[in-house]
């Protein structure tokens, strides 16, 4: 069962590496600084396949109800008052507060069928973002930064992990980290308005100054380098050297740079605008975008908080994948609805659902999805999973697998193999094109 | 055969965690540890021939040991003394001057701090300056770590160690493991440890069960005088933990009950009362963690000394004798297990004496490599310490250490000392703003991009290191009429060294194309320097 696979990083049967493997690499890789390498070396065919995509992940902060969402029910005590409604897919249903997905349902992946168990914002919000239980002496990276490395380039002049989180509810759950990878994979974090920190040039640098003070540092430190080895040493330079291409960047952030028709289309509400950023960013090439909508956890009021939030969330959705189908971009990008967990079928005191990780859903939509299918069920009370139980880790595969990564691929740290996703883990490979 | 590869690999198992591998070969004990390092690993450099970088030149030398011993560079004048100074015994003097300064001692309760915090939010600063201040050593430092304020006089801030992780109790025991034995037990977790036939199931939660009773009590940390753990094994066998080390020792303990409904009600009665008055729940009469910290003393040859030389070479060399530091097992053998062995004993027959063990690395051979690999032959592996390894700065040496070198030198070089050590110490304190700013480097550390970006675009680094005052880099520079001058000035506050041509030849270029406003000019020149590779390291 998905939620109580253990992680065998450390090298056990499973991995097929003999000890003698481990004795015979371990002199080799023991430098300083472990490094983190592909473990497999993958085919050039899957390189060029997977050059181009993308993804974006919206990030349902706080816990989203599947039932106000892609697993409503009807005539159960549970239902609440909103009702099901037909989608442009024969036979599949979604929650009447979702008109316009239901219109658009032909380039999304419905999946009803997550346990991921917990049930609490920290721990679930952390296994929600590195696919796996966090373990106490490994730094794993979570998805973006995985994405970063997968599918971004070394000296790319644009951000290749950027997050947006304006609210403050939740955001310390919801880190991206880039663990073993190491900070060249860390994520953008905005929390405050729409553009990065210390992005743009100090009005007392003039722009030839800032460019050819760059130039004489980068002579200083190619002398420093010269017969002088070192990971650490190479990623300081790796860094100055993208400086600049960022800046340039910074545009990018700024919606006012799009056409009033197209900002118009987004709405101006703050997920709206930063979904418009998150295409702009993609479509210059960023190949990881989370945009955060915070504050699902509706304890009390559901259905009001739903209300307001899914009927944002549909606008906000259609609105960007119209807006990369029309661009080319969504047969190339990925875009995910994803929170910590659901929310109980069990409507409390307060008219509020509480935290419920036992069966709950997300979407996949565009990139690599078999538009308009449905991945597991739950039962009529949607209390459990009835078919298709999955975890965070095969959700992962899935993800991963969309975007042509192969989940089963390792890295090493130092002499430990890390596969990306946790030994047997299995993509859902019924929602995938 | 199988049976005989099983039984030979068992016995030197056995013989490397007893410590007796070499022990009838060691060098006598009494000879200076810098000579034993040098003896053992020139020893390896002849046997295999391998080629060894010359030693560092003054002006290396001096910058890398004082970023090591009080983590920051020199001053020019600091740096020109020790480079014009005609003593034979220069060096034992800095090292012995550094070492007795309060700088020392602030430096090596950051360190720890960092290493022990291990990325948590805590400080044992106040406890670890306390104790490096009494000199206390490692062995008593671990004690009061694990066992905490229980212990009468122990300072409060010493159960951060435990308090911090003890909601999670097999981080607890995992990082207690890393830090101070050296292993990473966390796979035989759910399994028996696929490498290491030594570390079973029963091993971690053996280790685990020294944990298992602790638990905070409205901020004291407190331990219960029963309960034991329960695991299930991978084929789903059901188990109870013993009082188990590492080392496979099973400590015996008194017979223990569980408490009735009634009593787990006046104990929990108890706790909330004691939980209002803000008190200490009282010491249990046995105590499983004073029981770890006993054992792993006692059997110290197998773990605890060992972590404590391997972390400390690693820290000053850059490479342990055993990578990673966290797997210091049987399969994973040092690359030189006698001179490993010989300072372990060191190390223990003298208290466990940090500094000791410090003055001897840093006064060694092995420790004064140049970094710079020119000879054409290949580059030797790190393993063999026979050239310097580039290491990363912590947030505070990187800080200090630029605002060190932003400073006016002359502040740092008039005759009264009194006054100059005052100067350094307001101009460090003046730094650890921006040091907050810094990422602390974790195993697989990258400067990220966010770096980078910091110091070009922040107004802080600004107002921090390109001020033009008098007591300034910047402002001594631009009221130097002298490009020539300016720029040498610079290179020995900011880089401790005299310029290669091409560097000068560069630098003086870039001062001349913008003569028509040279104060900004020495400012973005300046920049250039701070925010080189040359800077972020310890080299």
């Amino acid at each position: 069962m998905a939620r109580s696979r253990k992680s065998f990083f450390c090298g056990s049967a499973e991995h097929d590496m003999s000890r003698r493997n481990f004795l015979g690499s371990s002199v080799a890789a023991a430098g300083i600084g472990s490094s983190v390498g592909a473990f497999r070396s993958d085919l050039m065919a899957e390189q060029l396949k997977r050059n181009d995509k993308r993804v974006i992940l919206l990030w349902l902060a706080g816990g989203a109800s599947q039932m106000e969402t892609w697993d409503p029910k009807e005539g159960v005590e549970t239902s609440g008052p909103f009702r099901k409604i037909q989608t442009s897919t024969p036979g599949v249903a979604i929650s009447e507060l979702l008109p316009k997905m239901a219109g658009r349902l032909k380039d999304t992946a419905i999946i009803r069928s997550l346990n991921t168990a917990i049930g609490d914002h920290g721990n679930d919000a952390k296994l929600m973002h590195l696919g796996r239980q966090n373990e106490p002496n490994l730094s794993y990276p979570d998805m973006g930064s995985v994405l970063a490395r997968e599918l971004g380039r070394l000296d790319s002049s644009v951000p290749d992990y950027v997050t947006f989180y304006t609210a403050t509810e939740g955001r310390g759950n919801a880190v991206g980290r880039p663990g073993f990878l190491g900070s060249r994979y860390a994520p953008m974090f905005l929390t405050n308005g729409n553009s990065p920190d210390n992005i743009s040039r100090l009005e007392s640098v003039n722009e030839l100054d800032h460019k050819e003070r760059a130039e004489l540092r980068d002579l200083l430190s190619r002398g420093f380098s010269r017969g002088r080895v070192s990971s650490q040493l190479g990623s300081h330079n790796v860094a100055y050297g993208r400086v600049r291409g960022l800046m340039a960047s910074e545009k990018l952030f700024d919606i006012e740079q799009e056409p009033q028709k197209v900002r118009d289309k987004y709405g101006k509400s703050l997920f709206g605008q930063q979904a418009l950023i998150a295409r702009r960013l993609i479509e210059a090439g960023t190949p990881f975008v989370k945009v955060s909508r915070a504050w699902w956890d509706s304890h009390g009021q559901n259905f009001e908080t739903h209300l307001e939030l899914v009927t944002e969330l549909d606008h906000v959705m259609t609105t960007l994948l119209d807006d990369l189908e029309e661009r080319g971009l969504l047969e190339n990008t990925l875009v995910i609805t994803l929170g910590e967990f659901g929310r109980t079928p069990t409507i409390n005191g307060s008219l509020g659902r509480d935290h419920f990780a036992r069966a709950w859903s997300a979407s996949l939509s565009g990139c690599g999805v078999q538009g308009g299918s449905v991945f597991g069920e739950t039962t009529e009370d949607g209390q459990h999973v009835k078919d298709g139980e999955i975890g965070a880790a095969e959700l992962f595969a899935t993800i991963y697998k969309a975007v042509g990564v192969d989940p089963h691929k390792e890295y090493h740290v130092g002499v430990r193999p890390v596969p990306l996703t946790d030994p047997g883990t299995k993509s859902v490979d019924q929602v995938l094109s | 055969m199988r049976l005989f590869v099983v039984s030979t690999l068992w016995i030197m198992s056995c013989m490397w965690m007893c410590g007796l591998a070499h022990a009838q070969e060691l060098l006598p004990a009494d000879k200076p540890i810098n000579e034993v390092i040098d003896h053992y690993i020139g020893a390896e450099h002849n046997r295999l021939s391998i080629p060894v970088a010359p030693l560092a030149d003054d002006y290396l030398l001096v910058r890398r040991t004082t970023l090591d011993l009080i983590g920051r560079i020199p001053t020019t004048k600091e740096l020109l003394d020790f480079v014009n100074s005609e003593d034979a015994n220069k060096r034992e003097v800095l090292v012995d001057r550094l070492m007795a300064s309060k700088e020392y001692r602030e430096h090596q309760a950051d360190t720890l701090n960092m290493v022990l915090a291990n990325g948590r939010n805590e400080n044992l600063r106040p406890f670890l300056l306390d104790a490096i201040e009494k000199n206390v050593g490692w062995s008593e430092i671990f004690r009061q770590l694990v066992v905490g304020d229980m212990i009468d006089g122990t300072k409060q801030e010493a159960g951060d160690f435990v308090k911090s992780r003890v909601s999670d109790t097999d981080a607890l025991t995992n990082e207690t493991s890393v830090l101070f034995f050296g292993v990473n037990i966390s796979c035989a977790k759910c399994h028996d440890h696929p490498l290491v036939t030594e570390w079973t199931q029963a091993h971690f939660y053996g280790m685990k069960s020294f944990f298992s009773r602790t638990f905070d009590n409205g901020g004291f940390i407190a331990e219960r005088e029963y309960g034991a753990i329960e695991y299930k094994t991978t084929s789903g066998e059901a188990k109870n933990a013993e009082l188990m080390f590492l080392s496979g020792t099973v400590m015996s303990e008194p017979e223990w009950t569980k408490p009735t409904d009634e009593e787990a009600k006046a104990e929990k009665a108890q706790l909330e009362q004691l939980k209002k008055d803000k008190k200490k729940v009282p010491r249990p009469q046995f105590s499983r963690r004073e029981q770890l910290v006993d054992v792993a003393l006692k059997e110290e040859k197998a773990y605890f000394s060992k972590a404590m030389v391997n972390r400390t070479w690693f820290r000053f060399v850059g490479r342990g004798f055993v990578m990673p530091l966290d797997q210091m097992h049987p399969e994973n053998t040092p690359t030189h297990p006698e001179l490993l062995d010989w300072l372990a004993r060191d190390t223990r027959d003298n208290g466990y004496d940090l500094s000791r063990l410090i003055r001897g690395i840093v006064l060694s051979d092995a420790y004064a490599r140049d970094s710079r690999w020119d000879s054409q032959e290949k580059r030797p592996d790190s393993m063999w310490f026979s050239v310097g390894n580039v290491r990363i700065l912590s947030p505070l040496q990187y800080a200090s250490s630029m605002k060190i070198g932003a400073r006016n030198p002359v502040d740092f070089a008039g005759d009264d000392a009194e006054v100059v050590t005052k100067n350094i110490e307001n101009t460090r304190q003046q730094a650890k703003g921006f040091s907050s700013k810094i990422e602390i480097p974790g195993d697989d550390f990258q400067v990220s991009v966010g770096e980078a970006l910091l110091f070009s675009n922040n107004v802080d680094f600004e107002n921090t290191f390109l001020r033009d005052g008098a007591g300034d880099l910047v402002g001594a520079m631009i009221r130097n009429e002298s490009n020539e001058a300016a720029v040498d000035m610079a290179a020995m506050a900011i880089f401790n060294r005299q310029l290669e041509d091409d560097e000068r030849k560069a630098m003086l270029a870039f001062l001349e194309t913008r003569s028509e406003n040279r104060a900004d000019a020495i400012k973005h020149l300046v920049w250039a320097m701070l925010a080189s590779g040359e800077v972020r390291f310890n080299y």
